[in-house]
């Protein structure tokens, strides 16, 4: 049988933190900054634009809905943002918190510690983001072309990508021994250039190609094509498929940094 | 066995040297430390501030690799076989950190087990075990963050021993500790080595405790082994003279002139005090004058109330040595 204790002890963990920690206000938080994105792009949209977008955007999105565009971009952005803040920051926390070596003393499996801080993130942001979409769908969001299995598809390689970069992000982290910036500057660069808020197309050329080795943004294409504009799984095969890799190569680059940075982290708290 | 061989760790560090330049620095925090833990054994690491007592309690754990030498724990190499050989070790450090404070004690005891991949059942009756040994039972379901700093480190103890480990090492474990905790936990340590079999390596700024677990003694100075032996071999090996205590009930005045005389042929510069409130002779001498000492008091007839050689202390031995090797030794190096 698959021994997976270290996943489950750390799931268990963390969600006992979290409810000891972290109670009810920390949830309300997160759900409210993005029901504030909604409502924003809202009355921007509306009372602003009075409904009007561009052909281009049309053009590049493949989409009239630019309220559903938005609130399905940002929600994923949220996603990203909170697998990171947990799985990047598992290892600095534990460093700050002073568990560090007595975690690093145990023979435990690295890959099962991330996947478990990561799983009960996870599901704590599904449970926001459910309440968030719910919230959302008065102003406007719709699903205009679901596809299910392109969704769940979707959903899970997003994940996978968001996982592989927090490995980088925590393996900077522990190295640097700063979260604020080194997390800030990552979020507002994933921001701007990944097509949360508008299609990388209207970014330059280079930007553009920079863009596209980020896992983040070829995330959030699959995941409007799966439920706005209703693209099935069969043709986005070749999508998935580059992201799976693309993720794969992070996924590898991270686990290898970690290892090298671990040792280093323990050598600077005596040396 | 745990066997150490030319065990050696350099830090680099850089620093800024002005706004823009950065300046590396070379520390050899421990330079080819030889050293062997035998089954049932407590050995101590001694040495002042900065001797390399952590760093190599580190590179042993498997905390920290070595910058050069290897490491052998039961055949098993350090840096090849480090899953085996984390599951035969761990640490227990002073202090009140390396536990999770939002996670009850139980809850803690748990987790640990279930990293060290400890089967259900045997966790269960280990945690019950352990948290009875170290008396936090009815504690057991209390967050430690609302814990006292001894049932933190009894909690600490308890953690160290969740794997069951042959060899244990202890960091500075009674640090901050009260008397009657620090009395406690010296048990444990007696009990775990000499009754379980388990091998221990303890540092301790503490040098009674020391001098109370440890068989054999390891004394660093700057990252060096300098001296290594039983506890009384190392305090003999600090002493450059022996001290002869004689007290007597009553001030004998016509003694004095005997005993200079019959110390003075043994060793002319040898040093005697007479504290004439406590009617006390102090004989300090590098050659051994108890025998001419009790000459002269038999054939006086003097009665005695005590009569003694004093014990050499390993703390003065320590300091005395770390002074000496001082002289000889640097070990920053600037790159």
């Amino acid at each position: 049988m698959l021994d997976l204790k270290t996943l489950y002890a750390t799931f268990v963990r963390n969600f006992t933190i979290q409810i000891r920690a972290y109670p009810k206000d920390f949830f309300i938080g997160n759900i409210l900054s993005a029901i504030y994105t909604s409502i924003s792009a809202f009355f921007m949209y509306h009372l602003l634009f009075k409904g009007n977008i561009k052909q281009s955007f049309i053009d590049y999105s493949g989409t009239t809905d630019y309220i559903s565009y938005i609130i399905i971009g940002y929600s994923m952005y949220h996603f990203m943002v909170r697998t990171l803040l947990n799985v990047s920051r598992s290892l600095i926390t534990e460093l700050r918190e002073g568990t560090l070596e007595s975690l690093m003393l145990a023979p435990f499996q690295r890959v099962q510690y991330f996947v478990g801080n990561m799983l009960q993130q996870t599901i704590t942001v599904t449970g926001e983001a459910v309440i968030m979409i719910l919230i959302c769908l008065p102003f406007g969001l719709k699903f205009g072309g679901l596809d299910i299995l392109s969704t769940v598809i979707s959903l899970l390689l997003s994940f996978y990508a968001y996982f592989s970069i927090s490995l980088i992000l925590a393996a900077v982290m522990l190295y640097t021994r700063d979260t604020y910036i080194s997390q800030n500057t990552l979020f507002s660069l994933l921001f701007l250039i990944c097509g949360v808020t508008f299609p990388i197309e209207y970014l330059p050329a280079s930007i553009q190609w920079l863009a596209q080795g980020i896992p983040v943004t070829l995330s959030l294409e699959i995941v409007r094509n799966s439920t706005l504009l209703g693209v099935i799984a069969a043709d986005q095969a070749g999508n998935f498929l580059k992201l799976f890799l693309i993720s794969t190569v992070y996924c590898a680059i991270g686990f290898l940094l970690i290892k090298k940075v671990e040792t280093t982290a323990l050598e600077k708290i005596h040396g | 066995m745990l066997k150490a061989e030319q065990l050696s760790k350099t830090y680099e560090t850089k620093d800024w040297a002005g706004l823009f330049r950065r300046k590396q620095n070379r520390v050899e925090a421990v330079k080819n430390v030889n050293l062997e833990m035998h089954q049932g054994q407590i050995i101590g690491l001694l040495g002042i501030n900065g001797a390399g007592k952590t760093t190599t309690i580190k590179m042993l754990s498997t905390l920290l690799l070595p910058s050069t030498g290897c490491i052998t724990v039961d055949g098993l190499d350090i840096v090849k076989d480090v899953m085996a050989v984390k599951k035969r070790i761990n640490m227990i450090s002073g202090g009140e950190r390396m536990l999770y404070w939002r996670l009850t004690a139980r809850e803690n005891l748990w987790y640990f087990g279930q990293l060290y991949n400890i089967d259900n059942k045997t966790l269960e009756k280990r945690i019950n075990m352990l948290l009875e040994k170290v008396g936090l039972s009815d504690k057991q379901n209390i967050p430690v963050e609302r814990f006292s700093k001894g049932m933190k480190q009894r909690l600490q103890i308890a953690r160290g021993l969740i794997n069951d480990p042959s060899y244990i090492f202890m960091d500075e474990p009674t640090l901050g500790l009260d008397a009657v905790i620090a009395k406690e936990l010296r048990e444990h340590v007696k009990q775990m080595a000499y009754q379980q079999g388990k091998s221990i390596l303890l540092t301790s700024h503490y040098i009674q405790e020391v001098e109370e677990l440890c068989e054999y003694v390891y004394i660093l100075n700057q990252g060096e082994v300098i001296m290594k032996g039983t506890p009384k071999e190392l305090a003999l090996m600090g002493m450059e003279s022996k001290t002869l205590c004689i007290e007597l009930y009553s001030n004998h005045e016509l003694l004095h002139a005997s005993i200079l005389e019959a110390c003075h042929e043994v060793e002319k510069d040898c040093n005697i005090h007479w504290d004439a409130d406590n009617s006390r002779y102090t004989i300090c001498s590098r050659k051994d004058v108890s025998n001419v000492v009790t000459k002269v008091l038999l054939d006086k007839q003097v009665p005695l109330k005590g009569f003694y050689l004093q014990e050499p202390s390993l703390e003065d031995a320590i300091v005395k040595l770390s002074k000496n090797a001082s002289k000889n030794t640097s070990t920053e190096v600037s790159a």
